[in-house]
């Protein structure tokens, strides 16, 4: 038996296609994600510590770095919020009776749940 | 339109060459002309030592699959008016070892494919022909439909980067056709594949890329399918937890 040839691989494979890229700023972008959960527990710690202590912190997150930061986090929570919703029919497909359920309304489904929860939070904050 | 179009061709030879090499040929070009066309054509005419599947032409039989500038193609779908004005570059499908131009060696994936059994199973053994037909409505064959149309041709392999660093991935194609069965409401064998399905090398394995659904030339979708497992796998562990838990 001849010897079969095995191609190397390359560690740029990701760079060759766009939905590659996509893929690779989603997995990375996960990292933001760990950060700033960091950062939301040290705002808890610091509630606990006391109201000096908060304003302090407060004062932190008010610099140019940290808003900067922030504004990454949220693009990259926007990103993972539309891919994961967009997996939402791959995932979970309806069917009733052989009619599949268009992914458009499960998406949609998706989207309006995300508001009504923001709606629910916004209101909270306001009413405090 | 151009007269010719030119295609570099993956050239390897087990017996000749050390490492592969590109070799570039003039086609005549035709606008109703695919790349597997242009291949018979080099082949009857040009150089017969050029090695590669194919078999119906019409994307039915799966055999004919390869990269076409870099992207994993059913060469009989690839019309050569798309790629102009060239050169057009075709190699074997990627992820898998060359055995000789732009054929693959198969035996992985065909190990993997007979792993979750893709057959109907039943546990009642005794079952006989005289039993009569297992009767399904259409809603029921609805339910699975989409991932019968698998033709093994191998492309979603091509595209999933999981498979291309990790051999042991069952990979796309194969979990989408163990789905396809543990959706069909005549077979009773989840219990016998969720062993291989189920495992870090099964669907945990997948990163959720996603190209393997962008490539099928079947509209397949397997990471749906993926995901869809997951989530039964996920639930199926639960389950497994509670006292009159019972997967």
């Amino acid at each position: 038996m001849a010897k079969p040839f095995h191609r190397p691989h390359s560690n740029t494979w990701w760079l060759r296609r766009g939905p590659y890229r996509v893929f690779m700023l989603r997995e990375w972008s996960a990292t933001i994600f760990a950060v700033y959960t960091v950062l939301l527990l040290v705002l808890v710690s610091k509630v606990l510590d006391g109201p000096e202590a908060y304003d302090d912190y407060l004062g932190v997150l008010k610099s140019p770095l940290m808003i900067a930061f922030h504004a990454v986090a949220l693009a990259a929570a926007l990103l993972h919020t539309v891919t994961w919703f967009q997996a939402v029919p791959k995932a979970m497909p309806l069917r009733i009776g052989e009619e599949k359920v268009p992914p458009v309304l499960l998406m949609g489904g998706a989207y309006a749940t995300l508001l009504g929860a923001s709606v629910v939070v916004v209101a909270l904050f306001l009413l405090d | 339109m151009p007269d010719t179009i030119t295609l570099e061709l993956f050239r390897y030879h087990p017996d000749r060459d050390e490492r592969p090499r590109f070799q570039a040929y003039e086609v005549p070009f035709r606008e109703d002309w695919v790349v597997l066309d242009a291949l018979n054509y080099l082949k009857d005419r040009v150089d017969g030592s050029l090695t590669y599947r194919w078999s119906c032409r019409m994307g039915v039989c799966g055999s004919c699959g390869m990269m076409v500038n870099g992207y994993p193609k059913l060469t009989c779908a690839a019309f050569l008016r798309d790629y102009l004005p060239g050169p057009i570059r075709v190699e074997p499908l990627s992820g898998f070892p060359v055995e000789r131009d732009m054929v693959v060696v198969l035996d992985d994936f065909m190990q993997k494919l007979s792993s979750v059994k893709p057959w109907i199973i039943r546990e009642t053994a005794a079952e006989t022909m005289a039993s009569g037909e297992y009767r399904q409505t259409p809603a029921q064959l609805a339910a699975f439909k989409q991932y019968s149309m698998c033709i093994n041709c191998m492309l979603c392999y091509a595209a999933c980067p999981v498979y291309q660093h990790e051999e042991q991935f069952v990979g796309p194609a194969v979990l989408a056709l163990a789905q396809r069965y543990n959706l069909d409401s005549r077979d009773q064998g989840n219990s016998q594949r969720y062993p291989v399905v189920w495992a870090d090398d099964g669907i945990w394995d997948c990163t959720f890329v996603g190209e393997c659904s962008a490539v099928c030339p079947k509209h397949v979708d397997p990471a749906g399918a993926i995901q869809q497992a997951k989530i039964q796998s996920t639930v199926g562990f639960m389950r497994s937890l509670l006292p009159f838990g019972n997967r």
